[in-house]
């Protein structure tokens, strides 16, 4: 139902309800006034007729010409004899009461008052109806204006409330039109104060909607890019397959064609990796998890690549650390971390460590290579980005990777230096469950 | 020809190398830019394949600043920028064509080629010294209308001579467009193969003068 019809049916029948309170008002007052007033003009009929009869043979020529009112008049005897009555074609109350009474007839409520004077009772009686007829045409007269209003109001509320809507109207059409691209906010002239907030509110959403898609358009063109680098290299390996002419260069070619291979699957693995830590999903964390045998866990894992390098890798834990998080995110993490301080170390050792500081938990790994200069240390977390001495293979989408996860859990990821000697400590440090 | 190779990822630089080495080139290859602009002052190449993205100095930056200091040396740009404002930015730094990643390498090898004569000032893959024909595309060699089986040093050997007819070439200077940094040479290489490019071809093709080096006989 549109506004527009809810006002008028709203305002309409808050008129008509009023209207019909005030004729209810009137009515109930008009009656009263009519009530009192006709009684008294019962009793001055009474009186008068009481003080003009003396003789019941008078009664004839006193009550000449009284027919033609509306009130009936009936004179009995003594003896309870009718000796007059005004209307003998109506069946009025016979019954006789002194003062003011009200009787109910066949011929509807009739308003009675009789008096008694030198053995005559006079009895003057009036329909009560005629005294509602006079109430209802005052509430009548009463309601008539607002009748006549509400027409008149129904298109005056249509006309304004149209004229105010307009720029809801304008602006939908405005929206309306716009492609999913177009989402600079929603500006109007003259924006009525109470649809401000909505227009706040929509022009918010619009402008994060326009960041997030500018966020999620700038990673595929970046990640399209990265892609490229894999791709050409497969591209030039595979051709110096196939023009190997030898079996040792066939070989070679193969080796590193099976090279450029395992690199591209890295880089499309690590970007699924990167969009599915998604930052708007909440974690899933039925059991705590406990980082201490996660360190251990990974460790164990990786030991074969870190031994192929010629690196020493191992697992430096207290006591258990937990964490409420997902499990296979926080592998994730600490993954990235080793097989970064593998890739970056030369020579010397990886030492995975996990605990409890204070009311967090954390994740450390440390090496023993190069370090990252101090001035890159705010960009290696950017997608894509790679270190000056960076070897080959790396998809520079890790840290990255790490520092989202990282966030997921409500954490913090930060570069350090070891507690002695050249390489890099990055710690993770999460809330502890 | 002598190709300084400027690509900082391991992969694609060394698919890259091994292939325009199959094509005959001596390729040295290095992995950032201020590498890249010290190795080509040294003067000994004829054509630089420069990476946009480089580590410590960008690829635009070693352009300019070759350009600005007078050098000519041949460049062609190979990366994966592929707006139109980074090509005409790269050609308008001094470029002389621009090759987008992913590349085959064939395309690559006709690149360096085309570039390569345009430089010299020919429009035709095909060189001609009197009776000797050289097609520099398909890298064959014809001798009097016949087709001469050559090795992939020995024809670059021949092109090399054959690219400035009359001009003498040392042996040091044969040896640098036919060998990269990383390559073994044998002492004698060069006399081995202008021996054997004596023998398929004529003796009298390629003289020798003590002091001066080889040269292409002009007519004959």
């Amino acid at each position: 139902m549109s506004i527009r019809h809810r006002l008028i049916v709203w305002l309409l029948s808050s008129v008509l309800a009023g209207g019909l309170l005030a004729a209810g008002v009137v009515f109930f007052q008009a009656r009263d006034e009519a009530n009192e007033l006709f009684d008294y003009q019962l009793r001055q009929l009474a009186l008068t007729l009481r003080d003009r009869i003396y003789m019941p043979t008078q009664l004839a020529e006193v009550l000449q010409g009284e027919e033609a009112l509306d009130f009936v008049i009936q004179v009995w005897a003594r003896d309870g004899t009718r000796l007059y009555m005004s209307h003998p074609q109506l069946h009025v109350p016979s019954a006789v009461q002194l003062g003011f009474s009200a009787v109910q007839t066949d011929q509807g409520r009739w308003r009675v008052f009789a008096i008694q004077q030198r053995g005559l009772t006079i009895q003057v009686a009036q329909p009560l109806s005629a005294r509602a007829r006079l109430a209802l045409a005052a509430a009548w007269r009463t309601l008539i204006p607002f009748l006549v209003a509400l027409p008149l109001m129904g298109l005056l509320i249509w006309r304004l409330v149209g004229r105010e809507l307009r720029f809801l109207e304008s602006t939908a059409q405005d929206v309306a039109r716009r492609t999913p691209e177009s989402l600079e906010p929603i500006v109007g002239g003259a924006i009525p104060q109470e649809i401000q907030p909505l227009v706040a509110a929509l022009n918010g959403l619009l402008g994060r909607l326009g960041h997030a898609l500018a966020q999620q358009r700038h990673f595929i063109a970046d990640a399209a890019h990265e892609l490229r680098t894999p791709l050409t290299a497969l591209r030039l390996q595979l051709q110096l397959a196939e023009r190997a002419q030898d079996p040792a260069d066939r070989e070679r070619a193969h080796a590193m064609l099976r090279e450029g291979i395992a690199r591209a699957t890295r880089v499309v693995e690590q970007l699924l990796a990167l969009a599915r830590q998604d930052p708007e999903a909440p974690v899933e964390s039925e059991a705590p998890v406990d980082l201490a045998e996660l360190a251990k866990s990974v460790a164990h894992g990786e030991e074969p690549a870190a031994a192929a390098r010629g690196l020493t890798l191992a697992a430096e834990v207290a006591g258990p650390a937990l964490v409420h998080g997902d499990r296979d995110a926080l592998r994730a993490l600490l993954e990235n971390l080793v097989d970064n301080a593998i890739r970056y170390t030369p020579r010397g050792q990886v030492t995975v460590r996990a605990g409890r500081a204070e009311r967090d938990a954390f994740l450390e790994v440390e090496d023993t290579g190069p370090g990252i200069p101090a001035a890159e240390r705010a960009r290696v977390f950017d997608r894509f980005y790679r270190g000056e001495a960076a070897p080959a293979g790396g998809s520079g989408l890790g840290l990255a990777i790490v520092r989202r996860i990282a966030e997921r859990h409500r954490g913090r990821v930060e570069l350090l230096d070891p507690a002695e000697g050249k390489g890099l400590r990055v710690r993770a440090t999460l809330p502890a469950a | 020809m002598r190709l300084l190779l400027v690509e900082d990822d391991e992969m694609i630089g060394a698919a890259a190398r091994e292939g325009l080495r199959q094509e005959g080139h001596a390729v040295d290859w290095v992995r950032d830019g201020v590498q890249a602009e010290a190795a080509a002052a040294n003067g000994v190449y004829d054509l630089v394949l420069l990476d946009l993205g480089l580590p410590r100095r960008g690829g635009l930056a070693v352009l300019r600043t070759l350009r600005a200091k007078g050098n000519d040396l041949p460049v062609l740009i190979v990366t994966a920028r592929d707006a139109v404002a980074d090509r005409v930015a790269g050609l308008d730094a001094g470029a002389d064509d621009y090759l987008v990643k992913p590349f085959d390498l064939d395309e690559l090898a006709a690149r360096v080629r085309a570039v390569l004569r345009r430089r010299a000032g020919r429009s035709s893959a095909v060189l001609r010294v009197g009776e000797l024909e050289i097609d520099t595309a398909a890298r064959r060699a014809r001798w009097k209308g016949r087709d001469v089986q050559l090795s992939a040093r020995e024809y670059a050997l021949l092109e090399a001579l054959a690219d400035r007819p009359g001009a003498f070439l040392s042996r040091a200077q044969l040896e640098e467009r036919l060998y990269g940094w990383d390559e073994e040479v044998a002492s004698n290489a060069v006399e081995v193969h202008i021996h054997a490019l004596r023998r398929k071809l004529d003796p009298a093709l390629i003289r020798n003068v003590r002091g001066l080096g080889y040269s292409l006989a002009k007519d004959e």
